[in-house]
């Protein structure tokens, strides 16, 4: 009866849906890509655990989601040769909409508006950002006490000893040209620490980065 | 040779006919029910800068292709051709229809061109924009801010001509009736046809024939078959006698009479009546019953059943109840029998004949159905396994041996019955 019921709850667990590809979607952006999003998106928690360990003085959340996006930002450039990243006061103006990526899975962020093109600072429209709506770094994080809307309200337990540092990150990649969702996903990347340093924030700032590129692969042609 | 060659050319016209109905027809990619009304007023909204179709002639094109739509109004949709955000919505449907893609992919975003779909109240806006090579065109009401029907037409310059086919391609359906402003009010406040409140008790009294046998239908016949195959030899002697099928005849017509209430459509009782008769299964091969002229048994039995109940309403004039049930009764037997007239006095053996138990006691189960037509008027179908015997287990006593053995200790059978019946809700 306690297997099944293991069973049961673990098979729920797993039958989550965290991406949507819109049946346009075809090919996975190569080469060129816009991003938008990492000037705000970024949230630390756990500050107090952070600040501890880490070096950066009286303001760690602003330091560390800084450190982070800039990490996000290298890991980009060197996965696309010609990556622009545009402001997010680009998106600012617009309402904050929900995408459902399944039955209980809510994901909130700004869209553009339909039938209006992003512009960059030059002018030019370009084909595809990815709009990077929430980043949350922290420690054990499980992205379903974020976005699935029965759990949302659970408190979580504070673990004292801590097994990994986590992001997870909910982002879309928008077709700027006939201003649709291509692809949704949220994401959570464990990175286990022993002693935690500026290395370990980037290593999992970078397999954050890696694992985005996987989905964006594997939701194109779906 | 000449017939064939006939035949071959009449099939290449049919196909050529379907083959030209079809282009001429459009092409849908999806139709979801959206309500064509009689004298609709439809508002061409389109991207170009001269409407593809003229309004005048496509409101003939719609009387000539639905002969149900009475006397439609069309016009252009000014208004939201020289709207900030239902242009940027138009332009982005544009560029986004294609084939394949469904309704909820197509769905306007911004919450002030959803307020204006809302505010449609009845007419229908036929979206049209250029495709370069075809024409695609989009169906919008009030209920929803995506569309409601999508699909293309081939381009031509002759406006009568493409009313004609859109005309064919998306508003070839039947129409409804529009409701006046004070219809409209009505039709809001009134309650809903689906929603009813259970009635606080429901009654209701009924006859019912059906039939029983021992054997449960889909078990194999060997369960039963030492008790059904029995026969009583020489007015009490058989091979057991545990259950009453060993004396008497299992499989029999039966009559009910009952009433029964339910609480709150969900707890309920019924109190039954049931009549059958079984004739002795007696030995033909036993010379002793020369002298018999008939010998039978009437079932006689009353019990109190307690119901659970779960009620549907698929249509407004039917009530479907299903139930399951579990009762008790008691089973009297009353002998007929009677010696052939010729014969002056009975043998020893009808003397000494067998003598069932006063009473039995038993219990039933089974489920049901109640169809109750227009709230009064029901049939209902019934099954189920009912039992009959007596205690066993008496306390030991010296001479148990001497006793007398229960005759029909345990005599079980499956039955089902039609019933008609008339129900009534006493009080709400």
């Amino acid at each position: 009866m306690v297997l099944a019921t293991a069973l049961l709850l673990t098979s729920c667990a797993s039958s989550y849906h965290w991406s949507k590809s819109h049946p346009a979607y075809a090919r996975a952006p190569y080469g060129e890509l816009s991003i938008t999003g990492l000037q705000t998106a970024l949230v630390l928690t756990r500050t107090k655990w952070f600040a501890n360990r880490l070096d950066f003085g009286d303001s760690t959340q602003i330091k560390a989601t800084e450190f982070c996006a800039k990490a996000i930002e290298r890991e980009f450039r060197s996965a696309y040769s010609n990556l622009s990243v545009l402001p997010d006061s680009l998106l600012a103006e617009f309402p904050e909409e929900s995408q459902k990526l399944d039955e209980r899975i809510f994901m909130k962020g700004k869209l553009p508006e339909q039938g209006v093109s992003i512009k960059d600072a030059a002018g030019n429209i370009p084909p595809q950002i990815l709009l990077i709506h929430e980043v949350i770094i922290g420690t054990d994080l499980k992205r379903e006490n974020f976005f699935d809307y029965a759990l949302i309200h659970n408190e979580s337990e504070e673990r004292r000893d801590v097994k990994n540092i986590s992001a997870i990150i909910s982002y879309t990649l928008w077709d700027n040209v006939k201003q649709r969702p291509l692809f949704s996903a949220v994401d959570e990347i464990q990175h286990p620490v022993l002693k935690l340093s500026l290395t370990d924030l980037e290593q999992l700032m970078r397999q954050t980065v890696q694992q985005i590129r996987k989905n964006l692969y594997q939701g194109a042609g779906k | 040779m000449k017939h064939l060659a006939q035949f071959l050319v009449a099939v290449i016209t049919l196909i050529h006919v379907f083959w030209a109905s079809a282009a001429y027809a459009g092409d849908v990619y999806f139709d979801s029910k959206w309500t064509l009304w009689q004298n609709a007023d439809i508002l061409i909204w389109t991207t170009e800068k001269d409407s593809p179709i003229d309004p005048k002639e496509f409101c003939l094109s719609l009387r000539r292709n639905n002969t149900g739509i009475g006397e439609p109004k069309c016009r252009l949709f000014g208004e939201w051709e020289r709207d900030t955000v239902a242009t940027r919505y138009a332009s982005w449907l544009s560029n986004n229809i294609e084939p394949g893609l469904e309704a909820h992919y197509l769905k306007a975003r911004h919450p002030s061109m959803m307020a204006k779909f809302q505010a449609l109240e009845d007419k229908i806006v036929l979206y049209i924009t250029d495709k370069g090579s075809d024409l695609k065109i989009a169906i919008f009401d009030e209920n929803a801010s995506e569309p409601r029907a999508v699909g293309s037409v081939s381009k031509n310059a002759d406006k009568i001509a493409l009313g004609d086919e859109i005309a064919s391609t998306l508003f070839d359906r039947h129409t409804t009736r529009r409701l006046s402003k004070e219809e409209r009010l009505k039709k809001e406040s009134e309650p809903d046809d689906l929603y009813k409140e259970t009635p606080t008790f429901r009654s209701w009294g009924g006859i019912s024939a059906g039939f029983a046998q021992a054997q449960i239908p889909l078990t194999p016949d060997n369960w039963y078959s030492s008790h059904t195959r029995s026969r009583v030899g020489n007015y009490r002697i058989t091979k057991d006698s545990v259950s009453l099928w060993n004396f008497i005849d299992d499989s029999t017509p039966l009559f009910t009479v009952y009433v029964g209430g339910i609480w709150f459509g969900f707890i309920g009782g019924e109190i039954f009546y049931r009549y059958s008769s079984h004739d002795v299964k007696i030995d033909e091969r036993d010379s002793v019953y020369e002298e018999l002229d008939h010998w039978n048994f009437s079932q006689h039995e009353i019990g109190l059943n307690v119901l659970l109940s779960r009620s549907f309403e698929p249509f407004k004039w039917l009530d479907l109840h299903l139930f399951t049930f579990l009762g008790f009764q008691y089973s009297f037997y009353s002998e007929d029998i009677e010696l052939k007239d010729s014969k002056k006095a009975p043998s020893k053996e009808y003397e000494t004949r067998i003598r069932f138990e006063d009473a039995y006691k038993g219990a039933l189960f089974g489920f049901g159905t109640q169809c109750v037509f227009l709230h009064h008027y029901g049939i209902s179908v019934r099954t189920g396994l009912s039992s009959r015997g007596k205690d066993i287990y008496t306390e030991p006593s010296p001479d148990a041996a001497a006793e007398p053995t229960t005759i029909g200790a345990s005599t079980i059978d499956w039955f089902i019955s039609f019933g008609l019946e008339y129900h009534w809700t006493p009080f709400k």
